[in-house]
């Protein structure tokens, strides 16, 4: 199987072929082939052993996406597919279209500062949330008017939850 | 056992969270039973899993379950509890609750009701002191009526000085003023924050030290006029006044120090009638002139680092103490032997300005092996509640020197992983990892500069070794098939749409 994976902002391209058992050959960015042996202890977690060098794999799964935790550091990765690329771009770039301000972090609305159809510049605070007896002001990515705003004092919100559109 | 002690077979306690655990570990080592009490948010926690018995408070929010007094009295009553446990925070520095307790004929684990409340408010606490005839602040020792009482009080003790809350705690209402013209503006502004706070304005004035160290003197007294120093705790790393690396000894604490900060702590203590176990906090300065900070009148979340470096037990020695029993040990009996180091390890995320991080742990590897301690309340699957404060767990290393005791956390912080949610153990690599820490060059400003100088971005960058890559595609690979994720992340985007989708879907069906 070919995965590209973006890992650390890095486009990489691995080429995975399972032998037999616990036995790969792998193969990145086209380079010459490496011989692996991989045994997964328990769910997430993962010995790899690559040239006579063993390694702690340990996979995180969460909502903002999946990580490996390898010799003390965490490397955010996703899996690229091509024909996503677009529309994330689309997503996630620039200034143009209404512009989502979301929670980082399940929380209670504390206040909400604007009111729809207000104006307001970029980074302005347009809402107070509370987690764990600290208050957080949530910024708009960009200047514009207040579309919607989806949520109301004391309410609760799940990390991710769309907060307020800015058009 | 004398007449006078009373033997207590079951206690309550009124804690979640590590130290809840940290409890009830020792309770079952003294053959005691223990009631755990629970919020909404916590019926799945460690703590209530444990417990020999568990009773449900309320919801979640602390005012309606943690912090609700009368209804653990109902359930220590309810239990046949003779005694209560507070732990720290919530009611474990509320003299109305000790009060209480002791009304009821239950026993309060901690100081009486009257030494708290004279050690409680820091304008009391400096009365107090002044008594005691041990080294404070220059400043007022009263609540400031007005802003010309303001303005007379830093003529008089000159400039840079620290306003602060009476009934303070975690630098709210607390303000660095540098001059009269700042003064005018800062002390309507710290007396409000202070009244939102904690329902009381009063503040005062003191001279800042600057560059201080943080070191604070454990101490332990029986019902009996013993009281001793167990030594002293260093915690100058801090973040907004909060705590983040607590050591024992202080690089800085000599023997000839050590003792004479640890008779000012007895000295206090005994004057206020103290009983069970205590901190007295020192600020430090450069040329190592310590002043009276505050008392925290009840059992501190940074604890270990003392019972490592002494041998002792201090929550079996609270409930030794509160059974009555005198000190088993003299103070010449106590002999400080090796270093030790905790980080607090909490669910923030340092990348992303220290954003608090509840939520599921998806993942949990803990470290073990010689001279590592985890105090922790934390298990894989567990969803951290956002109702609380964020800490996680404890980590403690102990090493026969200082050298030793980072280089064993370092190693510990390599084997442990929380994921899911984001945590600050990337930080300690940071911070142990750094010279100035390594040299014990540090102050209360100390995390401030190093967060400054290098921002918070720490393992970003840097390249990509092929084991993560084949490890990654290996996980992928093995991921079971599920109709929509041919992979785990066309996964990112998708997930999160389909949560929001999900999200909707429930708002809509409750709205129907």
């Amino acid at each position: 199987m070919i995965l590209q994976i973006e890992m650390n902002g890095e486009l990489r391209q691995v080429e995975l072929t399972q032998v037999e058992g616990g036995q790969y050959r792998a193969s990145i960015d086209g380079q010459p082939v490496i011989d692996v042996e991989a045994q997964m202890l328990r769910p997430g977690v993962l010995s790899l052993h690559i040239a006579g060098h063993a390694y702690r794999c340990v996979l995180e799964e969460s909502a903002e996406g999946s990580a490996i935790y390898l010799g003390g550091r965490r490397l955010v990765y996703r899996v690229d597919d091509p024909r996503s690329l677009k529309s994330r771009r689309s997503r996630h770039g620039g200034a143009e279209g209404p512009k989502p301000v979301t929670a980082p972090m399940p929380g209670r609305v504390v206040r909400v500062l604007v009111n729809v159809g207000d104006t307001v510049e970029a980074h302005q605070g347009i809402v107070v949330i509370e987690a764990m007896k600290m208050q957080n002001e949530l910024k708009s990515a960009k200047a514009g008017k207040i579309a919607q705003i989806r949520v109301e004092p004391g309410g609760t919100v799940a990390a991710g939850d769309v907060l307020a559109i800015v058009e | 056992m004398s007449n006078s002690q009373t033997s207590i077979r079951k206690i309550l306690i009124a804690n979640r969270g590590e130290i809840a655990l940290r409890i009830l570990r020792a309770c079952r080592e003294l053959g005691i039973a223990t009631v755990a009490v629970y919020s909404d948010a916590d019926r799945a926690a460690l703590h209530v899993l444990e417990a020999d018995e568990a009773y449900r408070l309320g919801p979640a929010p602390a005012t309606e379950s943690y912090l609700r007094g009368d209804l653990i009295l109902d359930v220590a009553r309810k239990s046949g509890a003779q005694a209560i446990h507070p732990g720290y925070g919530f009611l474990s520095e509320n003299a109305s609750f000790a009060e209480a307790c002791e009304r009821a004929g239950i026993k309060f684990i901690g100081p009486p009701a009257d030494a708290m409340r004279s050690l409680g408010s820091k304008t009391r606490a400096r009365q107090a002191a002044d008594a005691a005839g041990m080294p404070r602040t220059p400043g007022s020792v009263r609540g400031l009526a007005s802003l010309e009482e303001a303005h007379a009080v830093a003529e008089e003790i000159g400039y840079p000085v620290m306003l602060k809350a009476a009934a303070g705690g975690g630098g709210k209402g607390m303000r660095a003023v540098f001059s009269s013209d700042d003064l005018s503006a800062a002390f309507p502004s710290a007396a409000s924050e202070a009244e939102r706070a904690f329902g009381s304005g009063e503040v005062y004035l003191e001279k800042l030290i600057e560059r201080p160290r943080h070191i604070e003197i454990q101490i332990l007294a029986d019902e009996h006029g013993n009281c001793v120093s167990l030594g002293e705790r260093e915690c100058s790393v801090q973040r907004r006044h909060q705590k983040v690396i607590e050591e024992a000894p202080s690089a800085v604490v000599d023997e000839e120090l050590r003792r004479r900060m640890g008779d000012a702590a007895v000295r206090l203590a005994k004057s206020a009638g103290y009983t069970n176990a205590g901190t007295v906090e020192f600020l430090v300065d450069e040329e190592r002139n310590f002043y009276f900070l505050e008392m925290n009148t009840r059992l501190q979340v940074e604890h270990p680092v003392t019972e490592l470096v002494t041998g002792l037990d201090l929550v079996h020695l609270q409930i030794r103490i509160a059974q009555g029993e005198p000190l088993p040990f003299k103070q010449e009996d106590i002999r400080l032997r090796g270093h030790a180091i905790e980080c607090r390890v909490y669910a923030e995320d340092p990348d992303n300005g220290f954003f608090p991080s509840p939520g599921k742990i998806t993942r949990l590897l803990q470290p073990g092996g010689p001279g590592i301690r985890e105090d922790s309340g934390i298990y894989e699957g567990w969803v951290v509640p956002l109702d609380y404060d964020p800490m996680l767990s404890k980590l403690i290393a102990f090493a026969p020197t200082r050298e030793a005791a980072i280089a064993r956390l370092l190693r510990a912080l390599d084997e442990y992983v929380i994921g899911g949610i984001r945590s600050n153990l990337g930080l300690f690599g940071r911070i142990l990892s750094d010279d100035d820490f390594k040299a014990a060059r540090i102050d209360t400003d100390y995390l401030d500069r190093l967060l400054a100088a290098n921002g918070p971005a720490l393992e970003t960058g840097g390249s990509v070794d092929a084991a993560a890559l084949i490890a990654a595609a290996l996980f992928e690979s093995m991921r079971p098939a599920n109709g929509n994720g041919r992979n785990g992340a066309s996964a990112n985007g998708a997930k999160a749409d389909a949560n929001g989708w999900k999200h909707a879907a429930r708002r809509e069906g409750l709205r129907a």
